[in-house]
């Protein structure tokens, strides 16, 4: 059984705790300086973290993803929790026209983001482009049918989630407690602190020089992107987010995108959106009316 | 492979343009109720930025200096920076005087007119009293003014033992054509004031050197003094400024400026002199520089910068022509790459070159008719130069930035004349310059 190190930080607010899960460090920073409240708020976080790791993670072969993706074509029957995951990324397939497909996952057989990787030929990518199609898969509400060889994968919405669905058992149990829940840089701020006007939230640069801050009360910030992943070709710099319409990586995206929403979910679905939208990422996130920022 | 700008953009394009409502009801029903966010970017409004460096400037067997830079910005936003700035620097060593190479020893007064100072056979005569420490204090403030201009204005103080320096810029810019363009008008007033060990020398009056000529130590002071006029003299500068900045594409900009300078009242430097020569080339006399009490110049400034995947490339050159008729021409070249480990290495290249002054003269003749002014201050002679640098720098674990730079000046003076008097053909007449930059700077 994984356990919370009893390690808490002191800090100048509270305490800071760290673990790790969903392939990345988290931490959050409890407003408190009761020991037992940040242990508790430590506690309630990790496990949710896990909860939904386990539950979903496509390497683990007892998870709900791997059931579903190991059904062969036939109808498999889905909880509430897993439903309203379906329900949701059918309306982000909608919203999207398409660019939001949890179906996409398929097309990382071929795509490897390192700068030397080797770009896929046309018809390698030709070949799996029929696996990638959410309107071939039936969602009845209760059961899903994927037909053979298609996969589904919830990694691009999974961590967002599980930071929402953290943030909410804490405004349960702590509703006054102001705590920054941070999964691998997409973050939320349960409530607004008392300690001080807002958080201030530095923002990762690949520029020198060039310093970047988010000060937060309350809210979410989601970054999509990085600017270690990316491949090259004909000169061209590819990002690692791939268009499930072409089952190419979009040009001309920004290397980073960094969007402020109400939560997590919302902040990252945006960051991906606009970061598909290649050139026109900043047009389309200023059309949102949302507060964002891109390093190109 | 078919990956043209057509097709990626028409299946890229999302329709709905709420997307962000869509998805604030969808994710209510997945994770619950959230409250408004509520932040910005860019709010470092409670934080300062520190900015330190340390330069060592080091000319072969001239003069050396070292310098510190302390540097404060309070930056609330990208239209609302306080910048204070205090840089202390100390020069010590020798500089050229102007006085002709010659090929036996020479004796030369100091400027305060308090001893001598002898230079050697064939050597270019330093004048080795150059130390100084000056302490400069900047201030700058950047705020947004109407409509979508930002202004900035700023105060400069100068002060060293003999030169005190008093400036104010102010300046707008005007963002447009979506903020890929700027342009912007600037203007900048200074006031120098000079008040020299020994006091001004009168333009063309001859070196008193105390060969054993006087009987009494009265009799040098009352010679020396007499080729004083004032105690202090001043300067006034008045630059105006230009400048048009274009965003190309998301990784190319340009920058064009122009600027027009002009400078009256006290140019000479007081511590220069230009000898007079006879037939054999043999100095007969060492007088005071003189220069016109009016310069004007334009210069035009190009740069663009282009960002690569891993590297940013800089190019600019700058055209600089004036009214003392010199003309001079920089090609600088930097190209930033990142190493990775957080780290970058910047190479730069500089070329320039320019031409001399009309009233430039290496030396004087004795016996011909005074121009209405010479100079022999190589700086305003035909030369060329290039640095070579190199800059390194990286990211501390503690998340500041540190760098170091090294360069290498050369500066090669240009021969215009094709014969000199007597022996100064066999000398090398012109004053060659090498020197050494080594620069810190860490932010934090």
């Amino acid at each position: 059984m994984q356990s919370v190190s009893e390690k808490l930080i002191p800090k100048d607010f509270g305490y800071a705790g760290r673990f790790f899960a969903m392939a990345s460090p988290c931490e959050c920073l409890v407003e408190s300086t009761e020991r037992k409240i940040a242990n508790r708020v430590m506690h309630l976080v990790s496990h949710e973290a896990w909860r939904i790791e386990k539950k979903y993670s496509r390497y683990l072969s007892d998870s709900v993803t791997q059931k579903i993706n190991q059904s062969n074509g036939a109808a498999v029957s889905v909880d509430e929790e897993t439903q309203s995951l379906l329900n949701f990324s059918d309306q982000c397939f909608q919203m999207s026209d398409g660019l939001f497909d949890i179906t996409s996952g398929v097309l990382r057989r071929i795509w490897t983001f390192k700068p030397d990787a080797a770009f896929p030929t046309s018809e390698q990518v030709k070949e799996l482009l029929p696996l990638v199609d959410w309107k071939k898969v039936n969602f009845s509400g209760s059961t899903i049918t994927l037909p053979k060889n298609m996969e589904i994968d919830l990694g691009g919405i999974g961590k967002e989630y599980a930071v929402d669905r953290a943030a909410s058992i804490l405004q349960k149990e702590f509703p006054e407690l102001s705590v920054v829940i941070n999964f691998g840089g997409d973050l939320r701020i349960t409530s607004a602190p008392k300690s001080r006007k807002s958080w201030v939230i530095g923002v990762e640069s690949y520029l020198p020089g060039v310093k970047r801050g988010i000060d937060l009360t309350v809210g979410a910030v989601c970054t999509s992107g990085d600017t270690e992943r990316f491949i090259m070709h004909e000169g061209n710099r590819f990002s690692h987010i791939l268009n499930p319409k072409t089952g190419y990586p979009v040009a001309g995206a920004p290397k980073t995108v960094t969007v402020i929403a109400d939560n997590c979910t919302q902040a990252g679905l945006l960051a991906t959106l606009a970061s598909l939208q290649g050139s026109d990422a900043e047009a389309f996130l200023q059309k949102q009316g949302v507060k964002y920022f891109c390093q190109r | 492979m078919q990956l043209n700008e057509r097709k990626s953009a028409t299946y890229n394009r999302v329709r709905n343009n709420n997307v962000a409502g869509v998805l604030a009801a969808a994710t209510a029903i997945l994770v619950g109720p959230s409250v408004k966010a509520e932040g910005d970017f860019w709010d470092f409004s409670k934080d300062w930025r520190f900015d330190s460096a340390v330069l060592y400037y080091g000319e072969q067997d001239r003069v050396s200096a070292l310098e510190g830079v302390f540097s404060a910005t309070r930056e609330v936003d990208v239209k609302d920076v306080f910048n204070f700035k205090v840089v202390l620097d100390s020069l010590t060593g020798a500089s050229p005087s102007g006085a002709i190479v010659q090929p036996g020893e020479q004796t030369f007064t100091r400027p305060s007119g308090n001893g001598q100072y002898i230079v050697s056979a064939e050597e270019i005569p330093l004048d080795d009293t150059f130390r100084d420490t000056r302490l400069q204090l900047n201030a700058q403030w950047t705020k947004a003014a109407w409509g979508e201009s930002t202004g900035s204005y700023g105060i400069h103080f100068s002060k060293e033992y003999d030169y005190l320096s008093l400036a104010f810029n102010g300046s707008l810019a005007w963002d447009f054509n979506k903020k890929n363009s700027t342009f912007s008008v600037g203007l900048s007033i200074a006031n120098d004031t000079f008040e020299p060990v020994g006091k001004i020398p009168d333009p063309f009056s001859s070196m008193v050197i105390d060969f054993g000529q006087f009987p009494t130590e009265d009799d040098y002071r009352a010679a020396f003094n007499a080729t004083r006029i004032d105690s202090s003299d001043d300067k006034q500068t008045t630059d105006l400024l230009l400048g048009w900045t274009q965003v190309i594409n998301r990784s190319t900009i340009m920058q064009f400026n122009y600027s027009y300078s002009n400078v009256s009242g006290y140019l000479n430097d007081p511590f220069k002199i230009i000898s007079t020569v006879d037939g054999g080339g043999i100095a007969t006399d060492h007088l005071f520089e003189s220069r016109p009490d009016k310069r004007t110049k334009h210069s035009f400034f190009w740069q663009t910068k282009h960002h690569f995947d891993e590297s940013i490339a800089d190019v600019s050159i700058r055209y600089m022509t004036d009214n003392w008729d010199i003309s001079s021409q920089t090609i600088d070249y930097r190209h930033y790459f990142w190493v990775g480990n957080n780290s970058y290495i910047e190479p730069q290249m500089r070329w320039y070159q320019q031409s001399a002054a009309e009233f430039y003269r290496p030396y004087l003749i004795d016996g011909e008719t005074l121009p209405e002014y010479a100079s022999a201050d190589i700086r305003l002679g035909e030369f060329s130069a290039y640095t070579l640098g190199l800059k390194y720098g990286w990211k501390t674990s503690a998340g500041n930035d540190m760098s170091v730079r090294f360069s290498y000046y050369k500066q090669t003076p240009e021969d215009t004349l094709s014969s000199h008097p007597g022996v100064l053909n066999n000398l090398e007449i012109y004053p060659e310059l090498d020197a050494f930059f080594v620069q810190y700077s860490y932010s934090f």
